[in-house]
């Protein structure tokens, strides 16, 4: 009985969040420079995508509104949605893998590791296209996991101090390294600023590169979906874990390299947005509990939430021009990483 | 199912912890081991539950050798109440409990209502039903021991490892879940402190120091003064009880600071 009810709250609130998400992308697609009314906005998207035309009034609607929504803010719109689930996602697994509730790409320097990856494939050209600088990305974001896992186990178990600083000493050494190589490189070779990659920004976000990370979120969110039950064992410490028969060191190297893929892809598209896989799943955890049954499908649909309203936030704070997103989510993470150090009293206030 | 070792050895940092340590738990039977801090009981025991591979020698459960066995199914054979349950995340208590069910489901496999039922059956033998929707974080010690011990309970296991399992405990409790394990008539191998209960509730004790087994057998047969100031240097006096017909060890003060 209980749990049928718990069941059925939880059905609810899932599709609460997937309504509100949907309704998100039309809002969102609104917002910017040029407003646009939802229902003309929601008329466009209903034409674009389904070739829908209640009331025959699509012909009284001008291109250029028609453009702007069709192929300027939808395909960033989505690139918010995805790179949100795909962050979020990452944060709660890393957290169960690690048994730290600390643990996010940004962090522990996952993601400076694919931005040092993607800024150097650029640099040697290896490979033109999203492909080459993708494959250098996911590289460059599983090389910073290696190290930060070593680091961290010097010297026996894992503690949450040693990873954190770990993850410092892989940021300040990742991001010095592809720092380097954007100074030397200059502009010339279209590697992009140091705002693009250390503050992240969707601005470049377009049908033909959503694909990519697109695949690689889903691949992800599916990847972890199924990990649900050896997630939730793993919360339970190393030993625990493997007293209930989970293989802790092959459960946990795949799921670190399905992270470091899924940051990869999105760092190589959008640059470092910090602090979204440590904030959603703690927000989410706080109303559905640890259960990743329950946990993660609200951290994926959060997490679309959270990104495409702070991208919202990002193109419409400044008059013209735009806030690169990183800034606001590192203004809303920053706080919170603070907050959840307190709380837990993780071994630094003094417990 | 009787578990049993061979010839164990086991080195932690290129220092040796245990060695030759060979000791057998049949069906059913209880078996206790005794022995001073750092004397290497911890250890073995995670040898036993796979957290540490032996350097050499062998561990059976049943007539198979443990490292044959995907550690998926050793976990429905051996259940497992640890001496370290710190948790960085919360759970509610009947989640805790529910974990025990892992090692017999399938990734993707949902729970069924046997499920809820074992878990909850296993929550009531601990005592601790009414308190399935608190989180497990706000327990006391001694309430967390139980809801591990329920954990390891809910797996069905066959044979049970405890590491000092009444560490936390106040002596009610202590006698409770001793007694508890005891009733389930399954195999137990447990590490203990406690002289008098040892002696109370154990078929077999296995006496460790310095990383070796020095004496083995019914604790009537080997708990003798001698055998005590050899392994942990004081004094003490063992008589059985007439009331009871268990055997009480008195302890004199250390003469140092007589």
């Amino acid at each position: 009985m209980m749990q049928s009810l718990k069941r059925r709250n939880f059905i609810l609130s899932l599709a609460a969040l997937a309504a509100a998400a949907m309704l998100s992308i039309v809002l969102a697609v609104c917002l910017g420079t040029v407003k646009i009314a939802p229902a003309e906005a929601l008329q466009i998207l209903l034409y674009k995508a389904f070739q829908l035309n209640p009331g025959n009034t699509i012909d009284q609607i001008s291109a250029a509104h028609m453009d702007i929504i069709w192929k300027i803010r939808l395909p960033r719109v989505l690139m918010a949605a995805i790179v949100g689930a795909g962050l979020a996602v990452c944060g709660t697994a890393m957290q169960s893998s690690v048994q730290n509730p600390l643990a996010d790409p940004y962090i522990l320097g996952i993601s400076a590791g694919a931005s040092l990856g993607a800024t150097f494939s650029i640099l040697i050209n290896a490979a033109a296209g999203g492909m080459g600088i993708a494959f250098w990305a996911f590289a460059g974001a599983l090389g910073a996991c290696v190290l930060v896992m070593a680091l961290s186990s010097i010297g026996g178990q894992m503690s949450t101090i040693k990873m954190i600083l770990a993850g410092t000493i892989a940021n300040a050494l990742f991001i010095a390294f592809s720092n380097c190589i954007i100074y030397l490189a200059g502009n010339a070779e279209g590697i992009r600023t140091v705002t693009f990659w250390t503050m992240g920004s969707l601005a470049a976000a377009k049908w033909h590169n959503l694909a990519l990370p697109a695949g690689g979120v889903l691949l992800g969110c599916l990847f972890f979906l199924a990990q649900s039950r050896n997630l939730n064992t793993m919360l339970l410490g190393e030993e625990a874990a493997i007293t209930l028969g989970i293989d802790l060191t092959k459960v946990r190297r795949n799921n670190l390299i399905m992270t470091a893929l899924v940051t990869g892809l999105i760092v190589a598209t959008c640059g470092v947005i910090a602090f979204v896989g440590l904030i959603i799943p703690h927000i989410v955890r706080g109303f559905v509990g640890s259960d990743h049954r329950r946990l993660l499908p609200s951290v994926i649909l959060t997490g679309i939430l959270f990104l495409i309203w702070a991208d919202v936030l990002a193109r419409s704070l400044l008059p013209s021009g735009e806030l690169p997103i990183g800034i606001i989510t590192a203004m809303i993470g920053a706080p919170f990483f603070l907050y959840i150090l307190y709380k837990n009293s993780l071994g630094f206030a003094g417990k | 199912m009787d578990l049993s070792l061979r010839d164990i050895d086991v080195s932690l940092c290129s220092q040796s912890i245990i060695s030759q340590v060979s000791l057998d738990a049949k069906q059913g039977e209880f078996v206790g081991i005794i022995g001073p801090n750092g004397s290497g009981k911890s250890t073995l025991l995670r040898t036993v539950y796979r957290v540490i591979k032996p350097d050499s020698g062998a561990i059976f459960l049943g007539d198979k050798n443990l490292k044959n066995i995907k550690l998926a199914d050793s976990a429905k054979l051996m259940g497992v109440v640890g001496q370290f349950n710190h948790l960085n995340f919360d759970l509610t208590v009947f989640e805790m409990v529910m974990m025990g069910r892992t090692p017999h489901k399938q990734l993707l496999g949902p729970d069924t209502d046997e499920d809820y039922q074992i878990a909850a059956e296993a929550l009531r033998k601990v005592g601790m039903e009414k308190q399935a929707d608190r989180n497990f974080l706000t327990l006391s010690g001694g309430e967390k021991q139980r809801i591990i011990l329920a954990r390891a309970l809910t797996q069905q296991p066959q044979i049970l490892v405890l590491d000092e399992p009444t560490n936390h405990l106040d002596i009610k409790y202590q006698l409770e879940l001793l007694s508890l394990v005891k009733s389930l008539g399954i195999g137990v191998l447990a590490a203990l402190h406690d002289l008098s209960l040892s002696a109370m509730y154990c078929d077999k004790l296995y006496v460790m120091k310095e990383g070796k087994i020095i004496a083995s057998g019914p604790p009537k047969q080997i708990l003798t003064p001698e055998l005590i100031r050899e392994v942990y240097e004081i004094d003490c006096s063992i008589q059985e009880n007439v009331n009871t017909g268990y055997l009480s060890v008195v302890y004199y003060p250390t003469p140092r600071y007589a």
